[in-house]
């Protein structure tokens, strides 16, 4: 798997185009509909982000979509039940899937390998029981109804989270850019490097000093750190929390986001599949064909990996393509290593 | 001055036993050489030296310290480091790549300072960068360092592999057969860069199978086989021994 | 002591579970992965038993094999175009995973589209029930439990007595010198991916009349099995068949005496096995 091409290749220029056309996205549509498809696609991206980051490090987690029902159902427990206001509530989320992140890392990623991924899908399932049965804390199958964030006043400016879903839009950009640079540091930081040594040659990555524990850990408490936040977000947006929204199955879809948005860029690529795959999935559940997003997300995924290059995604396809059209060479001929440019 | 010491080590795998009470002390400076026949315990010997097992009984000391139990990280930081004869490569990477993600233990800055990207930690690892290009250089694999490693000759794949043992700074080197499976000017060119190594002063342990590059490196020479030390000394006198010559009796030349 | 019911569902679970997962152990002996897949070919089988019955008029026990020749069909496609591609040297475990995995939605997608969401119910194929006093049991569950009989005798015979048994052995075990010897170990794995398929499809066939079938139904077998060969171990076929007989009871008697949280009792053995002794019962020790 490609951990280390960094093929995927966004110009500056586009970016910033991207960046500002979502940034003023309200001012072309009010309509709640196309917001909350960013919205939504952004809550997936966070998900999907730490399930590549914990990829690169070699495992396989298919508990992603768990920590996002603990950040989820933490939020709505301690606001609902301890009376605690939103924003101090939201931020337990992420501190709660995180200790409960690295509590289990610690002991499950001893393991490591298909056992370790077997365990984080008992986990998942254990999580969604624990949420049906426990009645008198999470309301079973009814779920929870967690609080909006509080209305703002900023000067003169009214921030009504009840009233549209503008407000929501962009507490999700600030989320997805703040995780999105963390996760981005991390994967171009010398932290990535040793992720990649330990998914490449664990054995080798070990015995040129890297402790393969602490690492493993350090990738699954983020990941659940940012899945936790992700969750309590989306309950918020959608005030609700049942057992249902975030199983074994999400897990599963948040691996497919990965896999077809591309596992060679952390960020990009999450926000590339998680886009791609839940737009779709909204648009194609339209058609009197049943079923049909579940059949063509399926054949992507296995179509990407059979017949893209080693594991490369959407992500890349996008990087050769601007390759083709703009042809800047030496944007990349030297590696992202500026050092090798003066020898 | 006594470097690493190794007191009664012994490793079963079930019941066989692939290392009986071995002892052995290896002086700093040293260039010491494992031979034996196939099977004989070299490998596990490293394996366990590296910490890849753990001893089934006795004990290895480095320092003064006891380093038998601790990880494969934890003795490789504490200047263990050694090479593979298969599984050398990371999947994937460039040979560049390869040494960059492993030269983990040559940086001076904490993880957190790389992920803030601190000054310090821009000048430390341009400081680095230049280690592994002047390592890339010694060992000839310069010209290739964009390719994907996995695209080398198997010879300078391994001579990529005692580059990034290098770059781990290592006080002591343990090399798997290095020259094994190469020609002889490659075998030649690995000879003279662990003299050049042993030069720096890195103690290096080496197993190896070919005489020649023994009688013209190695200070001292251990024998082992089927998991004992049978004879140890002087690269000469151990050749000639007759148990030595016993226990190769039709498999290497001497 | 639970009441005589309790223990007749345990032993059908533990009949279907055995089913599935003696077939999820062969592929994961001979191919080392992990067929997440495996419960949509149950659920598939349950489909193609479903109309050739309901449909084509064919009778239930023809129906069965023709599900299972026909699903083991599509078994060894899947191994083919997409399991042998992504096994090949270069790739990682992690590949196969997320391709099986995928193809879980992909096989109830396609259900889905081409059957319908409802739930489809198979009229009992043996109606009736035997009364043996104090409680009863229908034929088509006694069905289900001969017909595992069946499948058991059969695999051990094939696996023992037969030379394809032998070479499938030979296979799972050392493949290398299995190919020495002449074994051709890509047509072999071709050959155990379509007898675990097809046994799950019969699998999935046999309990169509007794549950209803659905693109869904596939999830839950899948899942069971799976935990039926963490506890017998993951490579071990004897530790497929105690693991499920284990499972299958336990979740039984676990569900009548604290269903509270017995589904998540299941889960949490597992993981405490998986912590503790990776190998369950019967397989090899991993370093």
């Amino acid at each position: 798997m490609p951990y280390f091409d960094y093929k995927n290749f966004i110009p500056k220029s586009v970016a910033w185009f991207v960046a500002a056309l979502l940034i003023l996205l309200p001012l072309f549509t009010r309509n709640s509909i196309t917001l909350s498809i960013f919205i939504s696609s952004g809550v997936w991206a966070i998900a999907v982000m730490g399930f590549t980051l914990i990829l690169r490090t070699g495992q396989f987690s298919m508990g992603q979509a768990a920590f996002m029902a603990l950040g989820a159902y933490a939020t709505a427990i301690f606001t609902l039940q301890s009376g605690i206001p939103f924003w101090p509530g939201f931020l337990l989320a992420g501190i709660v899937s995180g200790i409960i992140a690295l509590l289990i890392g610690l002991v499950v990623l001893r393991v490591g390998g298909i056992y370790f991924s077997i365990i984080t899908l008992a986990l998942a399932e254990i999580i969604r029981i624990i949420a049906e049965r426990w009645e008198s804390v999470t309301h079973g199958v009814r779920g929870l109804r967690p609080p909006l964030p509080p209305t703002i006043s900023l000067g003169g400016l009214e921030i009504n989270f009840a009233t549209s879903a503008i407000p929501y839009y962009y507490f999700m950009i600030i989320l997805v850019v703040i995780t999105g640079i963390v996760f981005w540091r991390l994967e171009h930081s010398r932290i990535g490097g040793t992720f990649s040594s330990m998914a490449a040659n664990q054995i080798l990555a070990e015995h040129q000093g890297i402790h393969l524990m602490k690492y493993r850990v350090i990738a699954f408490t983020v990941a659940g750190i940012f899945a936790g936040y992700a969750g309590a977000y989306y309950a918020s947006f959608l005030s609700i929390i049942t057992p249902q929204m975030f199983g074994l199955w999400q897990s599963i879809q948040i691996m497919m986001m990965s896999i077809v948005g591309g596992i060679s860029s952390i960020v990009s690529g999450a926000l590339i599949g998680a886009t791609i795959l839940y737009t779709l999935s909204i648009y194609l559940s339209r058609l009197p064909i049943y079923n049909i997003q579940y059949l063509l997300f399926g054949a992507a995924v296995v179509l990407v990996l059979l017949f893209l290059p080693k594991g490369t995604g959407l992500v890349d396809l996008w990087g050769k393509f601007w390759r083709k059209v703009f042809r800047e060479p030496e944007e990349y001929e030297i590696p992202e290593d500026s050092e090798m440019a003066t020898e | 001055m006594t470097l690493l010491e190794l007191n009664g080590v012994t490793k079963f795998f079930g019941k066989l036993a692939a290392l009986e009470e071995i002892d052995l002390t290896v002086d700093e400076g040293e260039v010491v050489g494992i031979v034996g026949p196939n099977g004989s315990g070299k490998t596990t010997l490293i394996n366990v030296i590296s910490g890849y097992y753990r001893p089934t009984s006795g004990t290895v000391f480095f320092n003064g310290d006891k380093i038998s139990g601790l990880r494969p990280d934890q003795i490789a930081s504490r200047g263990i480091v050694r090479t593979f004869q298969s599984n050398v490569l990371f999947e994937g990477a460039t040979v560049l790549e390869s040494m960059l993600i492993g030269s983990f233990l040559q940086y001076k800055t904490t993880d957190w300072q790389s992920f803030l990207e601190t000054k310090t930690y821009k000048d430390d690892h341009e400081r680095v960068v230049g280690k592994v290009i002047e390592l890339l250089k010694q060992f000839e694999i310069f010209n290739d360092i964009f390719l994907p490693a996995a695209g080398l000759s198997h010879g300078y794949q391994r001579m990529l592999g005692i580059a990034m043992a290098l770059i781990a700074n290592p006080k002591v080197l343990l090399l798997d057969e290095p020259t094994t499976g190469m020609n002889h000017q490659e075998a030649m060119f690995v000879v003279e860069n662990i003299k050049k190594i042993g030069e720096q002063g890195i103690t290096v342990i080496l197993i190896e199978h070919n005489m020649k590059v023994l009688l013209n490196i190695a200070t001292r020479v251990v024998v082992l086989n089927f998991g004992n030390k049978i004879a140890e000394g002087k690269p000469q006198e151990v050749m000639s021994k007759p148990e030595v010559i016993d226990a190769y009796l039709g498999t290497e030349t001497i | 002591m639970p009441p005589a019911e309790i223990w007749i569902d345990g032993l059908i679970q533990s009949c279907i579970y055995m089913t599935m997962a003696f077939g999820m152990v062969l592929v994961f002996s001979i191919l080392g992965i992990l067929n997440w897949t495996h419960g949509q070919f149950y659920m598939l089988g349950a489909f193609v038993v479903y109309y050739a019955v309901s449909s084509w008029g064919i009778p239930f026990p023809i129906s069965l094999i023709i599900s299972g020749i026909v699903i083991a069909g599509l078994g060894m496609m899947v191994e083919k175009f997409v399991i042998e591609r992504l096994t090949a040297p270069g790739y990682g475990m992690l590949y196969v995973t997320a391709a099986t995995l995928a193809l879980i939605f992909f096989f109830e997608g396609a259900a889905g589209m081409a059957f319908g969401l409802d739930d489809k119910g198979l009229a009992m194929v043996l109606p009736g029930v035997l009364d043996l006093g104090s409680f009863s049991i229908s034929y088509q569950k006694i069905a289900v439990i001969a017909f595992t009989l069946v499948i058991m005798i059969t695999m051990y015979i094939v696996l023992n007595r037969t030379r394809m048994g032998l070479a499938i052995r030979a296979a799972a075990q050392e493949p290398i010198a299995a190919s020495l010897y002449g074994i051709n170990v890509k047509r072999v794995s071709l050959i155990v991916m379509g007898i675990g398929c097809g046994l799950a499809a019969m699998a999935g066939s046999i309990m169509a009349p007794v549950l209803y079938v659905n693109p869904f139904i596939g999830r839950v077998p899948m899942i069971f099995s799976l935990l039926a060969i963490v506890i017998g171990g993951l490579g071990s076929l004897t530790g497929a068949i105690v693991g499920a007989i284990i499972l299958g009871f336990l979740n039984s008697v676990i569900a009548y005496h604290v269903s509270y949280l017995s589904e998540a009792v299941l889960f949490v053995l597992v993981v405490a096995i998986l912590l503790i002794r990776p190998q369950g019962l019967f397989g090899a020790p991993i370093k």
